[in-house]
């Protein structure tokens, strides 16, 4: 398709802005006879003094609401924007805790299968050592039980670091998930 | 100050001060716009950003959550235009730019209206005999347009945007633009002709 523009498009655009056609001929006589001779320019002139007329008529029976109720709108998105970005890290702090727990409750019973879970069978006394056993004896039968799970003890507290570490951290994430939602 | 302290809300004091120190979205990129500019900005732009959204959608109760839609996603833009530095036309195109997508997000969803969506006032409104001239004109003519061209001619014609501009507000070439305003303007200007009983 060929692009036709004629070279007084603009003139005609600002007749029309002006509210100049199709009334008003004698304020541009040689534009009013351009514009009736000239296809391009006719339809300019159409479409753009209906459209300026649609523009006005529709602007005049616009009903806006108060700029304040979309103010505060804006200001709420923004602040939740600002809540979701910030808990994004926490969330994080949470996988990686988990992953972390998880990891570690792996070892420690991969660790314990090697070890024939010695403690497991201890355990099994427990009842008996409780109504049977005298203070000074039951603190014995503890530590044994103590160092048939934890063998070496090189790594004791290792184990009872990272689970505290874990603890501390779930703990800190759902004190602070607690006092948001309060 | 005094007044964000008495606004906090109740997560402000596990993190306190967590907008004060670090900028909101809005500030990242233009100063903020405060609520009296924004009051007068409003004041300036709405009847002719509902005008456009009306009368290229054809549904004034549409037209209204578009605009609301608009200003609070101007609001809250990262790359909105300063409203100091570049003034009210950037700001405005900016605007237009907002409308413009949603109309086409709109245009893109599938249907799915039920009667309780349906507006009270929306048969009372269609069978409205009041209807003012321009729509009686345009209107039909601007329902046979393809709900694009109708957004061409009415930034070029009614907002008298330059190609350049509606290439901006669109995310058109202004090549493209050119071309199918040229090709809209003569769809419209032969259906007017054919409502007016003229040539055009």
């Amino acid at each position: 398709m060929m692009l036709l523009a004629c070279s007084r498009e603009k003139e005609v655009k600002e007749l029309v802005e002006r509210g100049q056609w199709p009334v008003a001929e004698a304020t541009a006589p040689d534009l009013h006879a351009h514009i009736s001779g000239c296809r391009s320019c006719r339809e300019l002139a159409l479409v753009a003094s209906a459209f300026q007329r649609a523009r006005t008529e529709a602007a005049d029976a616009a009903k806006i609401g108060a700029p304040s109720v979309l103010w505060w709108r804006a200001q709420l998105r923004q602040r939740n924007a600002a809540v979701e970005r910030i808990g994004r890290p926490i969330l994080g702090a949470q996988i990686f805790a988990l992953a972390m727990s998880l990891l570690l409750a792996v070892g420690v019973a991969v660790w314990q299968a090697r070890h024939g879970f010695a403690w497991l069978t201890r355990l099994q006394q427990a009842p008996q050592a409780a109504t049977q056993y005298s203070d000074l004896q039951l603190s014995q039968w503890l530590g044994s039980l103590w160092s048939s799970a934890l063998p070496n003890s090189g790594w004791n507290w290792m184990v009872l670091l990272s689970a505290g570490a874990t603890l501390v951290l779930l703990g800190g994430a759902a004190v602070y998930l607690a006092s948001e939602r309060q | 100050m005094a007044k964000r302290r008495m606004n906090r809300m109740p997560w402000e004091f596990v993190i306190p001060n967590a907008f004060a120190s670090g900028p909101t979205l809005a500030d990242a990129a233009a100063p903020p716009m405060d609520d009296q500019a924004f009051a007068g900005f409003y004041e300036r732009s709405a009847r002719s950003l509902w005008a456009y959204l009306a009368r290229t959608s054809g549904d004034s109760a549409l037209a209204e959550d578009l605009m609301q839609e608009s200003y609070v996603r101007f609001l809250c833009a990262a790359q909105r235009p300063s409203h100091l530095a570049e003034g009210d036309v950037a700001c405005r195109r900016y605007l237009f730019q907002i409308a413009t997508n949603l109309l086409r997000d709109h245009w893109r969803r599938p249907r799915t209206s039920s009667i309780e969506e349906i507006p009270e006032d929306f048969l009372a409104r269609s069978g409205e005999s009041a209807r003012s001239d321009s729509q009686m004109t345009l209107g039909p003519a601007l329902s046979q347009m393809r709900p694009r061209d109708r957004q061409l001619l009415w930034l070029a014609h009614a907002e008298g945007y330059s190609h350049r501009e509606i290439a901006e507000v669109t995310g058109l070439g202004s090549a493209s633009v050119r071309l199918l305003l040229f090709r809209a303007r003569r769809k419209i200007a032969r259906l007017l002709g054919e409502e007016g009983g003229r040539e055009p």
